[in-house]
């Protein structure tokens, strides 16, 4: 059967949808209007994803674990698992070359009754869109933290075994974390000799944030592998913090060099986390 | 009704299957719009013009269901419908492959959008180049299957 080419009502409809298409995208674009109901899916997304888990899978998985009588085994895994996770976490906080292990400040009860106490809280990972995380400029997670702070996680560093990963930004139902990749944030870094300052910037890109200086400017000599620590300046990350070494220099010109910076903590590596206000 | 939901569940099948494969072609430097590509051709086989409205539904739909950001999809599900329903009489003219050229170039005009859009940063003409020459091998591998299966596939293009 034929079909007929678009009348002018309907071409005028077409137009109109396009123009209110192109109206919502740039409202979604420069404000954050929609965010509300974009979270909202992603709690009802994970929530139901979490319930069917739950209600389904998690069912069938102890029906046929009990016939096979290694429950308990199973549930101790789960347990070393988790311990081993939050071990991981504990290391690398108290790691000889980590700044988090000299500072009071941070860590106000490190030991306490003759164990390890730190306080910072575990968070697990509910939702990161791994596509977004590889492809796109937007780089953020979404985690469930399970204590229970009097002032809330904002601006909290969420960090995994390998380093600093990014810092919580929103608190609905889930937390929301911007990640270091994130073009939107913005580290201020430091080289070790405390000589070279910077602040880099998410690249959109995995595991890579960048720095963007003037060599006129910042004298030192900056090479391949060098390795850059957080400054402390911006008021959220602690200083002296390893963020990442050198893995390209690119020279635009001759007042603008940039630094490519590849991270040693990426967050798909781990589903737990710890959070930390500092 | 019953249709409704069911077009609903198939859409999100598709944007699931879409979401799991990015990951892996990304890292070949390749994107596969799975989502807009069966869109496409459920506009091209139908009997009648689909209208601007159901076009723009289902492209806020999908900007939903993929995080993306709103509006993006659905301005390129209307014009993509006023396209094949403009020329839906004269692809009947055209042969297969002159078709999955018109598809394989419509994804790339689709990649290169969103690209710009949600990755304006690391835009790369690389991916534009080999996701237009994967787009329209991959829409000529369809049209083959469909005219060398037709039994086992039932589908007609």
């Amino acid at each position: 059967m034929a079909r007929i080419s678009p009348t002018p009502s309907q071409k005028i409809t077409f137009f109109f949808t396009t123009a209110l298409g192109a109206f919502i995208l740039y409202l979604d674009i420069t404000t954050s209007n929609f965010d509300n109901i974009k979270n909202g899916f992603k709690a009802i997304k994970i929530s139901s994803v979490y319930m069917v888990k739950n209600l389904a899978i998690e069912p069938i998985k102890s029906l046929i674990n009990l016939s096979r009588s290694k429950n308990e085994l199973i549930q101790e895994n789960k347990n070393l698992k988790k311990a081993l996770d939050t071990s991981y976490l504990n290391n690398y906080l108290i790691s000889r070359d980590n700044i988090f292990f000299k500072d009071q400040e941070i860590i106000r009860k490190a030991y306490k009754d003759g164990e390890y106490t730190f306080e910072y809280d575990i968070a697990q990972l509910r939702n990161i869109n791994p596509n977004m995380y590889k492809c796109c400029d937007k780089h953020r997670m979404f985690i469930e933290v399970t204590g229970t702070s009097e002032h809330g996680y904002k601006e909290s560093i969420v960090f995994n075994s390998s380093g600093i990963v990014g810092q919580i930004i929103d608190k609905s139902k889930f937390s929301e974390v911007l990640l270091l990749t994130d073009i939107t944030h913005s580290l201020p870094i430091k080289s070790e000799s405390n000589e070279f300052f910077c602040n880099a910037s998410g690249s959109g890109r995995p595991e890579i944030i960048i720095c963007s200086y003037n060599p006129l400017v910042w004298n030192e000599d900056i090479v391949l592998d060098q390795i850059f620590y957080t400054s402390g300046l911006g008021g959220i990350y602690p200083k002296n913090i390893k963020v990442g070494y050198i893995k390209n220099i690119e020279k635009i010109s001759s007042n603008l060099t940039n630094l490519e910076i590849r991270l040693f903590a990426n967050p798909l590596d781990d589903n737990l986390f710890g959070v930390l206000k500092y | 009704m019953n249709r409704l939901i069911k077009r609903l569940l198939i859409i999100i099948f598709i944007n699931f299957i879409d979401q799991n494969i990015a990951g892996f072609f990304s890292d070949l430097l390749i994107i596969i719009p799975l989502t807009f590509l069966a869109y496409s051709f459920y506009v091209y086989r139908s009997d009648n013009n689909i209208g601007a409205i159901e076009a723009f539904l289902v492209g806020l739909f999908i900007d939903l269901i993929s995080d993306s950001y709103f509006g993006l999809n659905a301005i390129i599900f209307c014009l993509i419908t006023y396209v094949i329903n403009s020329y839906a009489n004269a692809f009947k003219l055209f042969s297969y492959l002159q078709i999955c050229i018109f598809f394989g170039l419509s994804c790339t005009a689709y990649v290169g959008f969103t690209q710009l859009v949600i990755n304006l940063y690391n835009f790369s003409y690389l991916i534009l180049f080999v996701s237009a020459i994967v787009n329209i091998i991959f829409c000529v591998m369809i049209a083959a299957i469909s005219v060398y299966f037709p039994r086992n596939v039932k589908m007609k293009i």
